[in-house]
């Protein structure tokens, strides 16, 4: 089976994929990056209301296979919000 | 060790044994068999006639969707009698599965039912080993669906450590765990890249060394806090049953 590389970001903390897996197709490792996006994003929520999470798969030549990415864009509706929340 | 010492060992850490129970047990027929890691030693909707003990490597037990996803919903240790379940439950729900090169011995059935009739204790031991297996199940349950992948994966390295421990396989600090990537995230419910990512976050705060299959650990008391490890659920006290 191919071997793939899949470096991963949450926005805060960049991996870069030095061991690489191995996969049967690009369709897999295609789904294997966006199962980490979904991963990721579940991991670090709510840090934050502004973040980019991505994901991008190379191939075991070097060549850039696929690239995705989840961008949060949180905001409070009403001015305050934000403290009378914590003040609960 | 015998494959039977395990067990005994791991029973003896719940309770006396007396030596009518050891002999029991040590005298149990049986034959013994290798296994190449990925084999299955207890196969799914099959109708098994004799119950397995793990007597060396890991085992685990797999449920596999329609879809081909796998989850591994146990672990098993030496002296874990992995496949009790198969005496009462006749046809298997799921399978048994070799994850590192393992040894098992396998006791005929009617020999646990011999045991069940001679024996109220061994058979409230046995009971007990698999109300074990579904403390750790609930464990496992909830740290799939609650806790964070940083402290799901040091809740079970901390359960791993304390039953090898039990098992006498931690050698000072150190233990053998060569369990790949894919098969922890099939354990932990968690796609490979993420599991690679969180145990990279883990191995910087230097609570563990994991190389070569082997596990080191420095700060036990720090990843049992990472992890809000409470090992009642291992029931690792000898009293009376």
């Amino acid at each position: 089976m191919p071997r793939y590389f899949i470096d991963s970001s949450d926005g805060a903390r960049d991996v870069e994929d030095d061991s690489g897996l191995e996969l049967a197709s690009d369709r897999a490792a295609r789904s294997a990056a966006l199962d980490a996006l979904a991963d990721m994003v579940r991991d670090v929520l709510p840090d934050g209301d502004h973040r980019i999470f991505s994901v991008n798969v190379r191939n075991a030549t070097g060549g850039e296979l696929y690239q995705a990415k989840i961008t949060l864009e949180g905001k409070w509706l009403e001015p305050g919000s934000e403290e009378r929340d914590s003040e609960r | 060790m015998s494959g039977f010492s395990y067990l005994i060992r791991a029973l003896a850490g719940r309770d006396r044994l007396t030596d009518n129970d050891r002999a029991l047990i040590e005298t149990l027929p049986h034959r013994r068999r290798s296994f190449p890691k990925g084999a299955q030693l207890v196969v799914e909707h099959s109708r098994p006639t004799e119950s397995c003990l793990v007597t060396g490597g890991i085992t685990a037990r797999e449920v596999f969707l329609s879809d081909g996803s796998r989850q591994i919903s146990a672990m098993h240790v030496p002296g874990d009698f992995v496949d009790l379940h198969a005496f009462l439950l006749k046809l298997m729900d799921h399978s048994v599965v070799a994850l590192t090169e393992c040894e098992a011995v396998f006791v005929p059935h009617g020999e646990l039912l011999r045991i069940s009739e001679q024996s109220p204790h061994l058979t409230r031991l046995f009971w007990l080993s698999t109300v074990i297996d579904g403390a750790i199940q609930r464990a496992w349950i909830a740290s799939m669906g609650r806790r964070s992948p940083l402290s799901h994966i040091s809740h079970l390295l901390c359960e791993m450590y304390l039953r090898l421990q039990v098992a006498g396989l931690v050698e000072g600090d150190t233990f053998d765990f060569p369990i790949s990537q894919p098969d922890l995230a099939d354990m932990l419910g968690l796609s490979i890249v993420h599991v690679s990512r969180t145990l990279k976050e883990l191995r910087q705060l230097n609570y563990f060394t994991w190389d070569g299959g082997r596990v080191r650990m420095l700060d036990y008391k720090r990843l049992a806090k990472l992890a809000d490890f409470d090992p009642t659920y291992l029931n690792l006290i000898q009293e009376p049953r």
